[in-house]
């Protein structure tokens, strides 16, 4: 039953992604292919120089540049009917080839999208997950107190809290904290993810969480509230529920009937919001990453926008969508598997 | 005969934003061992906060203000929550929920949910444990493989009997069934009614059984309680109310006409006219009144008390006193 | 039997104008009623007051900024001319101890004009009530005039001392712009001035490249006026002479600009712009842009959910699957990388922000509907033969109107954050002033590390507040509408 629901999910979520790219691969074709010719040229160019070309005639060399390049149009279907090159460059997405970049390397000085990509995506992962971590934390411990004295001032002040910081920009209030405790108190790094020179051994790790602190405390300031405030509505309305008050009756402590009846019971939809609130804050983080020079996925669309390097644009898109669909596959898992009605399935 | 419930003058209010509801207004009966209590009214009346009050857990934002609960003899309105929850919620007294639709909790199987309530109340290992309770669900007539299942995976008259075995398994004093079948289809009712008579005969349980619905009270209960916005109208054995002599009080006779006979050719559906009063602001007097066919100036200005007019039958209406 | 027919039609008439009436005044009721609740509710009123505020700021525009055309001429260098660049806000100075001079201008004085026959002459005194302890950088005289012009200047300072400023002559055919800066035409007037009071130890001992003019303009004559300065504060004079010759030659609309250190509400960014002024334009574009997209994209989404509902079967589901490809789609990223592309006007931004967020209600309004549908009513219009259309419009959409508005307000604030983020990258649409834009401008100008904090936080906190406003007004209308939360 679940392992029906399992490979259902996933396998739609394969289906969808690929049109996805489609779509975008034909949206981007135009300009992934101008990047692609010059990219070419470029290529031809550092070829010929290279060779030894004595002996030939100007009009020879050319030809056989002519050559070359009709060589690698062929190669790479620039020939071919446009349905089919969105097709071939659909297929290359999906199977990670994603190209060389025009101007933005990699740690090692490689010009390969994928690496390049993929060097980001831990740093990015890394901020969120913690952040993500925090914040369901405080989420639920608040929104649980919250619950328990609806109306009252932890309640209200709180609620009050999550609508005051609604429309705020993460990457504005992260400014904010960095004037004050970077340039005024000089707390805090200014940005990045270690300092340079980075430090060795257990330090190196220190230097990690010394960087992620500015940013974290950021998230946190502006998420945890709004989770809490979800949170507590879900528990509220799972504290009415009958059969809370059915496990009371059954002299169950109050405790566990917390805990062990209302949160599971409530896990689902918890869950749901945790992981949601953490995904679309994913598609803030470019600019909160830049603000804060971490060197994430959010900051390379920066410099790759600053640099206007097509190539890894398109190709930290694929993976961000990725990732992005990733994550809504593993919630919908979670869900299934909290979710009795759907582990188990319907009535016998 | 001994009296295992005894209830002195409880009145438990709703606090809401609007004032005090009184839902319970100053009732006395008691309940002997072994016997089965049907209490009937209206909906509105008070019978379902009556039952919440006798496991001391009102439902918020109501509030046990007055009187007494004496369960062999301890007054359980006195008693904390700790005290409460070890020695009187289920192991003295159990209660089968209104709707057991929603009565157990969809995350955990039915064996975790009846094993983690014998657990907290007594000291048995696993094995013993699990006996028991392969034991109950066999007497409410189910086969032991519920046991591995989650609750939506059952129907509603499966979820009943559960509740109806968990609400046993302690073999407690006292059960309190409120509305068992009400949201049961008539044939699982039927069932179910025998079910409950069977183990009332087996297990020798006293029973308080709420419902709205006479016929059912008239199968299963040795005494009846008519209750009425609040207060007790009348209480009788079963016989005095349903039988051939009739009941004394007008509320009753009136609910009882009301009910359509199976075999009696009716030309037109007798009703009480008027609808139940607001609990807010009861009506002075005899809480009856503005709705009575044969209603007294008395009855207006002056609240009836419930007398006994013959042995074990009470009546609260100034027209059938004895000494008119 | 016509005649049967006609009066038929008219009672039908009759009735359903009466029918209409009484819709309209169930509406009013729920209205007020729905009122009565929203008033109790103390944040929902805040919120309202805030959102009124702001319409107020954007009816009002023109009346409340110094520069009324600074939404059309924001990118123009002329218009922004004469103000001081990254200045502070004026009142900042009420938390240092010196005080800056706060950039003014002077506005032209009563002329006394003396005629002849071949010249006329103008005769003015600008005054200038100095009252801080950093002087201003510098003065400027600006004027327009034609013909042959003589202008003459000199400052009588408080202290009684008087300073020969400028003699200038100007001859053009046309009608021309004078801009005179006083202080660097004065130069070595005023640096000889200061140093016949200042010691001679301080005269040798100082370099004159270093020295300011209006620094020694404005500081009290006595020894130190030259390395030391202390403030003289007072009413200056600056008495103008005029002479222009010729019939056609005219001298007029003259002011001076006190060039300050500190300007305005918000002060100035880097290009001189007076950041107030910033603010108040981009308020209308801001509460345009999220309540378009909010209005668009939840009219959309409901629409969309309730013919889920409704037809039910193979459209509900091949419905479900088109819109689980929209929601797996993270919506910034493409649109960062769309606006890197295509570099869409405002109004396709707009566009692309409502393909986004149409799907937001679609999964409440379904069940929502899915309920609705199981009414006995709407199987009573069913056989009354309604229309498919009219169940939908008349029946289930007015059901969820209350939904719809609560959803729209919180749909704003997100809309205008994604349009700041954009144009933030730079990737808006630069020729309309949003508050991100101006947040642009701040980031390519290092803002942040300069500590020009007067030109990075007013518009994120802006962008906060209104996000607050809407936030206040739905969650308000949510707590109302949605039955589950009471906590009675």
């Amino acid at each position: 039953m679940y392992g029906q629901y399992a490979i259902k999910r996933i396998i739609y979520a394969i289906i969808n992604y690929a049109i996805i790219i489609f779509i975008l691969s034909a949206l981007f074709n135009a300009s992934m292919e101008a990047t692609l010719v010059s990219q070419i040229e470029e290529m031809i160019q550092g070829e010929f120089m290279a060779r030894d070309l004595t002996g030939y005639t100007v009009t020879e060399i050319n030809e056989l540049k002519a050559q070359r390049r009709d060589e690698l149009y062929r190669r790479y279907h620039l020939y071919d009917p446009m349905i089919v090159r969105v097709f071939w460059r659909t297929f290359d997405t999906l199977t990670f080839n994603l190209g060389k970049s025009t101007n933005v390397t990699s740690s090692a000085g490689e010009r390969d999208v994928s690496i390049i990509v993929g060097e980001a995506i831990p740093k990015t992962a890394l901020l969120f997950t913690v952040s993500a971590f925090f914040n369901i934390l405080i989420g639920i411990f608040l929104g649980i107190k919250k619950a328990q004295k609806p109306g009252g001032l932890l309640d209200q002040s709180t609620s009050i809290l999550t609508m005051v910081v609604y429309g705020m920009p993460s990457w504005w209030l992260g400014m904010m904290l960095i004037m004050f405790f970077v340039y005024k108190l000089n707390l805090f790094p200014s940005g990045g993810i270690l300092s340079t020179p980075p430090p060795t051994g257990i330090m190196y790790y220190l230097d990690i969480l010394y960087h992620m602190a500015l940013p974290v405390i950021t998230m946190i300031l502006l998420r945890a509230w709004g989770g809490a405030y979800l949170i507590r509505n879900i528990v509220l309305g799972t504290l009415q529920e009958d059969y809370i008050m059915s496990a009371r009756a059954r002299g169950i402590p109050e405790n566990r009937v917390l805990y062990g009846h209302t949160l599971r019971s409530a896990a689902p939809p918890i869950v749901t919001m945790s992981v949601m609130s953490l995904l679309t804050s994913f598609g803030g983080a470019i600019i909160f990453e830049g603000i804060f020079s971490w060197p994430g996925m959010g900051n390379l669309y920066w410099i790759a926008l600053q640099q206007n390097d097509i190539p890894v644009l398109l190709g930290n898109l694929s993976v961000t969508i990725l990732l992005y669909m990733g994550g809504l596959v593993l919630l919908d898992l979670i869900y299934g598997f909290l979710d009795p009605r759907i582990k188990v399935g319907g009535k016998r | 005969m001994e009296r295992v419930l005894d209830v002195k003058n409880l009145k438990v209010y709703y606090y809401t934003s609007k004032g005090p509801v009184r839902a319970v207004d100053d009732i006395s009966f008691y309940l002997n061992k072994g016997e089965t209590l049907g209490v009937v009214g209206e909906s509105g009346c008070g019978k379902t906060t009556l039952g919440t009050a006798l496991l001391n857990m009102p439902t918020p934002p109501g509030k046990i203000v007055g009187g007494q609960i004496l369960i062999n003899g301890t007054d359980i309105v006195t008693l904390n929550e700790n005290q409460l929850r070890k020695n009187v919620r289920w192991e003295t007294i159990a209660m089968v929920f209104q709707g057991a639709m929603n009565s157990l909790t969809p995350a955990y199987t039915i064996e975790k949910q009846m094993l983690e309530t014998l657990r907290y109340h007594r000291e048995l290992d696993e094995q013993e444990a699990r006996e028991r309770i392969k034991k109950y669900v066999n007497l409410v007539g189910m086969s032991d493989d519920v046991l591995k299942r989650y609750p939506h995976e059952l129907s509603g008259g499966m979820k009943q009997r559960i509740v109806i075995a968990m609400a046993l398994f302690l073999e407690p004093e006292l059960v309190i069934c409120d509305e068992p079948t009400t949201a049961l289809d008539v044939v699982v009712q039927a069932q179910i009614i025998n079910l409950l008579k069977e183990l009332k005969e087996k297990l020798h349980l006293s029973f308080i059984f709420v419902t709205h619905d006479l016929a059912t009270e008239a199968e299963v209960a040795d005494r009846i309680m008519v209750m009425y916005a609040g207060k007790i109208a009348e209480i009788g054995t079963n016989e005095q109310i349903y039988g051939e002599q009739g009941p004394m009080h007008p509320y009753t006779s009136n609910l009882l006409a009301a009910t359509p006979r199976l075999h009696q050719k009716v030309d037109k559906l007798s009703f009480i006219p008027g609808s139940p009063p607001d609990l807010l602001n009861p009506p002075t007097g005899c809480r009856f009144h503005l709705r009575c066919p044969v209603v007294m100036d008395k009855c207006r200005t002056e609240e009836p008390p419930l007398k006994e007019v013959e042995k074990e039958h009470y009546v609260a209406c100034w027209r059938c006193y004895n000494d008119e | 039997m016509k005649k049967n027919g006609s009066s038929f039609d008219k009672k039908t008439d009759k009735k359903a104008s009466s029918r209409k009436d009484s819709r309209l005044k169930e509406f009013k009721r729920s209205a007020k009623e729905f009122w009565q609740e929203f008033k109790q509710v103390r944040y929902g009123i805040v919120g309202l007051i805030l959102l009124i505020f702001f319409v107020l700021m954007v009816l009002l525009e023109p009346f409340i900024i110094p520069f009324p055309e600074a939404g059309d001429r924001w990118s123009d260098i002329s218009y922004w001319i004469d103000n001081p660049r990254s200045a502070s806000p004026a009142w900042t100075n009420w938390f240092s101890s010196k005080k800056s001079t706060v950039h003014e201008f002077l506005s032209e004085p009563e002329f006394q004009v003396t005629e002849t026959p071949q010249f006329q002459v103008q005769e003015g005194t600008f005054i200038y009530d100095y009252k801080y302890d950093i002087p201003p950088g510098e003065l400027t005289l600006k004027a327009r005039g034609k013909g042959n012009i003589v202008v003459e200047a000199e400052l009588i300072r408080p202290d009684g001392e008087v300073i020969n400023l400028v003699r200038k002559n100007y001859n053009s055919r046309n009608e021309t712009e004078i801009r005179i800066a006083l202080g660097k035409e004065a130069e070595t007037r005023i640096i000889n001035f200061g140093r016949t009071y200042e010691s001679a130890e301080n005269s040798r001992s100082v370099q004159r490249h270093l020295l300011k003019p209006m620094e020694i303009l404005f500081s009290k004559a006595e020894e130190g006026i030259l390395v030391n300065a202390e403030p003289l504060k007072g009413e200056y004079q600056i008495k103008l002479r005029v002479v222009t010759m010729g019939q056609d030659s005219y001298f007029k609309d003259s002011e001076i600009v006190v060039s300050g250190k500190v300007f305005g509400l918000l002060g100035t960014d880097d290009a001189k712009r007076d950041i107030w002024s910033g603010i108040v334009v981009g308020t209308k574009w801001a509460i345009f842009i999220g309540l378009l997209t909010a209005l668009v994209s939840v009219a959309v989404g409901i629409i969309y959910g309730v013919t889920m509902a409704y037809f039910g079967g193979w459209l509900d589901n091949l419905m479900m699957r088109i819109y689980e490809i929209f929601v797996s789609i993270p919506m910034l990223p493409v649109l960062v990388v769309f606006s890197a592309v295509f570099s869409p006007s405002l109004w396709i931004l707009i566009l692309f922000m409502c393909v986004f967020y149409w799907t937001g209600p679609v999964l409440t309004v379904r069940s929502m509907a899915l309920q609705i549908k199981e009414e006995t009513y709407i199987e009573a219009a069913h056989a009354l033969n309604a229309s498919t259309g009219r169940i939908i419009f008349k029946h289930m959409i007015p059901q969820l109107i209350p939904y719809a508005f609560a959803n729209m307000a919180l749909s704003v604030p997100g809309a205008i954050v994604a349009e700041a983020s954009i144009s933030l990258l730079g990737l808006g649409d630069a020729s309309v002033v949003t508050w991100g834009q101006i947040l642009h401008a701040a980031m390519k100008s290092s803002a942040v590390l300069k500590g020009l904090w007067w030109w990075v936080v007013p518009p994120g906190l802006t962008i906060a507040l209104l996000g607050m406003t809407f936030a206040f007004l739905g969650f308000s209308m949510d707590k109302i509408l949605n039955p589950k939360l009471k906590t009675r």
